[in-house]
């Protein structure tokens, strides 16, 4: 028994110490917002004439483009993933395990490189498919192009549909034997228990993994640019690195943030509202369903889609690769020492993507254990605040960082930081889920448990919450180094002089033409990327 | 000096504003074992979580061995109350071996002395053996087993226990209950423990503390809450009882089942209602009677029969298991209590003209 | 266990936030005096002093200037040449943004509007390099703060397998024919050549009819791409008849064994003529690094780098005396535009104004 001369005076108990955890909490979410505030002001206080200008010009063919997209690709990426989960979680499609990991890997492949591999492929008459076809059998092919909305809508789905398999097969996965079972009984066919039963019980994962593609779309700038499909970022764009004047830029930002907000309010609608149905005690996994006559069509449209997504991109960086590297005097042009070398690119995108992650993680901190362990609508409200980069595409988050960082943060400028802060800045809400799913499940008595034990705060937080609540932490943080990887138009535009990342590397070679050169640094990107990806696939058994 | 005193403690909850415990006053001696007991979100858990600091109370005051630990501007926070706690989902630590759970509280012991007490601990709950085992590789027993032992080990001054069987099956609760009861008592340790299950109350307790809306209903010996109840509710929750209507009349009250001769020395005709247990009530087949067999439960060494008198209201009554009566069949249904009945009036015991003599009831304290 | 992790966890944030910070072991030259010229006579830089970093912000594609830029480190292996690559506008914005912060040392412009821009806004600073008097008049900054490196045309490339001799068009005015529709490919708004290009046509075709030509190009399905080297090598596979390049890509085509033929545009009486502009490079104000500046300066205007810009790049060079690659058209024989390059630098902004009226991807 020990007596204790300094009993704490103040009779709220715990609730003292939120008080520097809330302070923390805001701070974060001020940063978060910042981007969006000066977006938002500058877009404003434009002066009429360029709002004008926009307006008759191009205001609306952007607007009518960008929905476009984002509808097509949002459509196509759900039918496919939908489809492709049910068949690997729900049919006696075989090797299903290896067409998991097989469906899931994509990730890995940033969208606008699959655009470099695929132009490289297939541009008519310039592509290599093109000419191995005429040269090899005399066959022009039609001038089909694989450019525009078609092509770009072509080349997002393929990269973006397993966020939606990955959400479907995992609710596909939980839904209990006896639901279906159920409906069975009470007279439903198998087609009528799929619409009425089953396709309900995905439609949270569904919604919010749709929602996520939309604003991924609408981020996208390499693969529209590369492709020729104009939309709002690549306007942004041009506008940034075409003019001197930045104020349409600021006024398209303003525009597409809008809309992209008005997406994520939707998302954060259904966030959280059973993402992955829980795993009852009684649970039976459902019997798989015979595909009978339809099984060769739905083998070759698996096989298809690996292919089209996963085999062809990295089979074709493999090759390219392997050229480059024999040819000498172009590996050598790659493989420089120093600073513009092909070890400092990978370096530097591996440390400033490991940064970011490591920041991104250390900054949701504060936000999740406030919206978790003091509830209320002001850490909700900031909670919300924080997943605002989503609706930051890359190109808005650098235009505004480099006004910001210049008046009021000018140490940062001209440094890789700013690029880190960017990748930060838009990657955020990843790791804000990450860690508020990690401290969600940490029951409050286990910190009870530990108060009870004689530690303080402090020491519970360290040796107790902490440790429990990693995984999930870490998780998130894997999920920011992946994207920032990935990351390329606000690294194209913040990046300091001989700071050039992978992304940007291959970015650079492929935009001036030379794809084969630029086929290293992309592989070196995959591969990285690929680290992330299955330790994520593991933990987040995605892939059981 | 009491362990454990708290005085007039009320606590209202933050978001609704309501009551959730309301001028709650009992002390606790050292070396007892006080069972608070009670429905749910009757207060008890909330006036567990109020002594070990876990909340703070909005008035009152909460003394720990002579210490003010809450109230009176004071708040000391539980790290710092040396009291114990076993959760009702046992909260040990994932990331931790039993070993390493056992030892968390005691971090400001020497190593050797450490170890020392957290396999004294353990080989207290019998899992000396599994000291290197993760929690997850556990049954719910030994999880239960080895919180108590990490409770125990930095020996506070007061344990606390929130529910700790609940989560258990049936049987192992009843075996839990006894080894628990045993090492308790072994350790002469001073215990507040809360449960919602009124066998186990009785059971564990010395005393019963019955919580009703927030408030102490009544706090007493077990055998005083059972027998003894001062109101209707701790008569109704301690369970297994009937609840007759009456009528006061000069010598007693009038009920279906016949006069009761216990004069409440209240105004005549006045509304009130008997407390009946099984063994209160006999019968005896009678085409004449005052009600019908309605139903039969079989229970091993006799049925429990459950009567419907014509007023409509239901009684319970036990017959040894060589009698098998039929269902439907007219009976008489009489009072056979050898003992006076509780009555009460608006919720309320009612005091009896002649004084009730109930020491026989009391044993001895354990 | 977790007490490790967290030491190895604190040893990577230190190691990251320091390389962050770009805190290096290499020494840096001290920072470069601001010396203010007042004559103009050519300043000497020794080889020897010459050592420690120098950021080149380039409207130059990577391909082109990098040849060019080994060449100088050959020369002084002590600098570490640090370049940042994209369109002059783009940088000339970095450059503005800096101004109070200077983290260039060079700026190499590929027409001569931005960079002149950048000089009446004060972000450059005077150096006349070493023989520099002998670059072809009129295309260096009077106030020295900028000199002129190499010329370049503007011309329409075309693909020998798909257009027929007779059908070459002989104008840029053509490219708005109906014939070439989805034929033709060219540099969007975001390059510099094509700005300047837009502005000499302002200047010398008024604002109405620049502004019909670039809605008939608009109107006639014209591919923009974001820069010259795409155009070419499309012009080259056949994907398109026509494109419209600076002359040099036309060479660099051919050399990678395309068929594609060449045509100066409007060498006819009456016609506008051939638009030609020119390449610059400046030091900005208060570079970091400025004896590594100057003598880059020396190089790009010297026999050696001019020869370079020559023979690696098929470029007209400014230097007397320094011969065109053999295969190169020499300008003397053709008919140039004449248009005053102040005055169309003067109404640089009223070009972007157009562009954006017009909606020029």
């Amino acid at each position: 028994m020990h007596l204790d001369a300094l009993a704490n005076l103040k009779p709220k108990g715990r609730e003292t110490h939120r008080l520097p955890l809330l302070s923390l909490a805001t701070l974060v979410a001020l940063l978060a917002a910042t981007p969006l505030v000066y977006i938002g002001l500058r877009a404003l206080s434009a002066d009429a004439a360029a709002w004008q200008r926009l307006l008759q010009a191009r205001l609306w063919l952007l607007f009518r483009n960008t929905i476009l997209l984002t509808a097509a690709v949002t459509a196509s990426s759900s039918i496919i993933g939908v489809g492709l989960a049910w068949l690997t979680e729900r049919s006696n499609l075989p090797a299903k395990s290896a067409f998991r990991l097989l469906l899931a890997l994509p990730l890995a492949i940033p969208a606008y490189i699959g655009a470099i591999i695929h132009l490289n492929l297939m541009r008519p008459r310039g592509g290599v498919i093109p000419k191995l076809l005429e040269n090899a059998l005399g066959i022009t092919m039609p001038a089909w192009n694989p450019l525009g909305f078609w092509g770009a809508t072509f080349i997002l789905t393929i990269f973006t549909y397993p966020y939606i398999y990955l959400l479907s097969a995992a609710a596909f996965r939980a839904l209990n034997a006896t639901i279906e079972e159920a409906a069975r009984v009470f007279g439903r066919t198998p087609k009528q228990t799929f619409w009425f039963v089953v396709l309900p019980a995905l439609r949270p994962g569904l919604t919010a993994g749709m929602l996520l593609v939309a604003l991924d779309v609408m981020a996208e700038y390499g693969t529209v640019a590369l492709l020729r499909y104009e939309t709002f970022t690549s306007a942004i764009f041009v506008q940034l690195t075409g003019r001197y004047d930045h104020s349409a830029a600021a006024v398209l930002s303003g525009a597409l943030v809008a809309l992209a907000s008005v997406i994520l309010l939707a998302e954060l609608r259904t966030y959280g509202k059973g993402r992955f149905t829980q795993v009852e005690s009684q649970w039976r996994p459902a019997r798989a369903i015979a595909l009978g006559k339809w099984h060769a069509p739905a083998l070759g449209f698996v096989i298809g889609v690996v292919t089209a997504s996963l085999l062809i991109p990295v089979t074709a960086l493999v090759v390219w690769s392997m050229q480059t590297l024999l040819e000498v005097e172009t590996s050598a042009s790659i493989f420089r020492p120093g600073v513009q070398g092909f070890a400092a690119h990978l370096w530097n995108s591996l440390w400033s993507a490991g940064l970011a992650a490591i920041l991104a993680a250390v900054f949701s901190l504060p936000v999740a254990m406030a919206s978790i362990r003091s509830p209320s609508r002001f850490t909700r409200l900031l909670l919300r605040i924080c997943q605002v980069g989503y609706a930051l595409p890359g190109v808005v988050i650098a235009l505004s960082l480099l006004y910001i960082v210049n008046r009021y943060a000018s140490f940062l400028y001209a440094t890789p930081l700013v690029v880190v802060l960017a990748y930060v800045l838009r990657h955020l809400p990843q790791s804000v889920r990450g860690s508020e799913a990690a401290f969600a499940q940490i029951a409050p008595s286990l910190e009870e448990a530990a108060y009870t034990l004689g530690r303080n705060s402090r020491q519970t937080f360290l040796r107790v919450t902490l440790p429990l609540a990693f995984p999930g932490v870490l998780a998130g943080a894997a999920l920011v180094f992946l994207t920032s990887l990935k990351e390329l138009p606000a690294t194209l535009l913040l990046r300091p002089a001989g700071f050039d990342t992978l992304a940007v590397r291959a970015w650079i070679w492929a935009g001036d033409g030379f794809y084969q050169q630029a086929a290293p640094a992309a592989l070196a990107l995959v591969i990285l990327a690929g680290i992330p990806l299955s330790f994520l696939l593991r933990k987040e058994e995605l892939i059981p | 000096m009491n362990r454990l005193e708290l005085r007039n403690v009320s606590k209202k909850y933050a978001r609704s504003g309501s009551t959730a415990v309301q001028g709650v006053t009992f002390t606790l001696a050292e070396g007892e074992i006080l069972a608070l007991v009670g429905r749910s979100g009757g207060g008890k858990t909330t006036t567990l979580r109020l002594i070990a600091g876990l909340e703070a109370p909005d008035t009152g005051v909460i003394t720990i061995d002579g210490r003010l630990v809450a109230g009176e501007g004071v708040f000391v926070p539980p790290e710092r109350r040396n009291v114990g706690m076993v959760f009702q989902e046992h909260a040990l630590f994932p990331h931790l071996t039993v070993y390493e759970n056992v030892a968390f509280g005691l971090h400001k012991q020497q190593k050797s002395i450490r170890e020392e007490i957290v396999m004294e601990s353990l080989r207290l709950v019998g899992l000396q053996t599994l000291a290197m085992r993760y929690p997850h590789a556990l049954s719910g027993g030994e999880r239960q087993r080895v919180a108590l032992a990490r409770a125990l080990a930095p020996r506070p001054a007061l344990l606390l226990f929130d529910e700790p069987f609940s989560s258990l099956d049936a049987d192992m609760r009843v075996q839990m209950r006894q080894q628990v009861r045993d090492i308790l008592k072994s350790l002469k340790a001073t215990v507040v423990f809360v449960t919602h299950d009124q066998e186990e109350a009785l059971f564990m307790g010395d005393r019963l503390a019955v919580f009703q809306d927030g408030e102490i209903a009544q706090i007493g010996a077990p055998e005083e809450i059972f027998h003894a109840p001062q109101r209707r509710f701790v008569a109704e929750f301690m369970g297994g009882s009937d609840f007759l209507a009456g009528k006061t009349v000069l010598e007693g009250i009038q009920t279906a089942l016949g006069l009761l001769p216990q004069p409440t020395g209240l105004p005549p005709a006045t509304l009130v209602e008997i407390a009946l247990r099984a063994d209160d009530v006999a019968f005896t087949l009678d085409s004449q009677g005052n009600g019908v067999i309605a139903e039969r439960f079989f229970r091993g060494a006799f049925y429990l029969y459950r009567l419907k008198l014509d007023s409509g209201e239901f009684v319970h009554a036990l017959q040894p298991h060589t009698e098998l009566l039929p269902v439907g069949a007219r009976v008489h249904m009489y009072f056979n209590a050898g003992h006076p009945l509780s009555v009460f009036h608006n919720g309320s015991v009612v005091q009896v003209n002649s004084p009730i003599n109930l020491h026989h009831l009391i044993p001895a304290k354990r | 266990m977790f007490p490790f992790a967290r030491f190895v966890f604190f040893c990577a944030l230190g190691m990251l936030l320091i390389n962050a910070c770009g805190i290096t072991p290499t020494a840096d030259l001290p920072p470069g005096d601001q010396l203010e010229m007042t004559t103009s006579t050519p300043m000497v830089s020794s080889d020897a002093s010459v050592a420690g970093k120098l950021v080149i912000y380039s409207g130059r594609s990577e391909p082109l200037i990098l040849p060019v830029v080994e060449a100088f480190q050959a020369k002084y292996p002590a600098v570490e040449v640090l370049l940042k690559t994209g369109s002059n506008s783009e940088l000339a914005n970095a450059l503005i943004e800096e101004q109070s912060n200077p983290q260039a040392d060079v700026f190499i412009s590929t027409e001569l509007f931005t960079i002149q821009a950048l000089a009446q806004q004060g972000a450059l600073q005077p150096y006349l390099p070493m023989g520099a008097d002998k670059l072809l008049a009129g295309f260096s900054a009077p106030d020295q703060t900028w000199v002129g490196l190499t010329r370049r045309a503007r011309v329409i490339l075309y693909n020998t397998q798909r257009v027929d001799p007779q059908d070459l068009p002989a104008s840029i005015f053509d490219l708005t024919d109906p014939k070439w529709k989805g034929q033709v490919a060219s540099a969007g708004s975001t390059n510099g050549s094509m700005q300047a290009q837009i502005a000499a046509m302002r200047q010398l075709l008024g604002e109405a009819a620049t502004e019909a030509w670039l809605r008939g190009l608009i109107e006639n399905k014209v591919t923009f791409f974001g820069g010259h080297t795409d155009v070419r090598k499309a012009v080259g596979a056949g994907e398109f008849k026509l494109g419209l390049v600076n002359h040099y890509y036309y060479h660099l085509q051919q050399a990678e064994g395309s068929p594609v033929g060449v045509i100066f545009p409007d060498q006819g009486e009456g016609q506008i003529g051939l638009i030609t502009n020119a390449t610059a490079a400046g030091i900005v104000r208060g570079a970091p690094n400025l004896a590594a500046a100057r003598a880059l300066l020396d190089f790009l205007v010297s026999r050696e780098g001019q020869k370079l810009f020559a023979e690696l790049n098929y470029e007209y060079p400014l230097l007397e005396g320094v011969e065109l690659h053999p295969a190169v058209q020499p300008l003397e024989d053709l008919r140039l535009a004449q248009f005053d390059m102040a005055q169309s630098i003067a109404n640089f902004q009223a070009t972007f104004d157009l562009i954006e009226k017009v909606g020029l991807p």
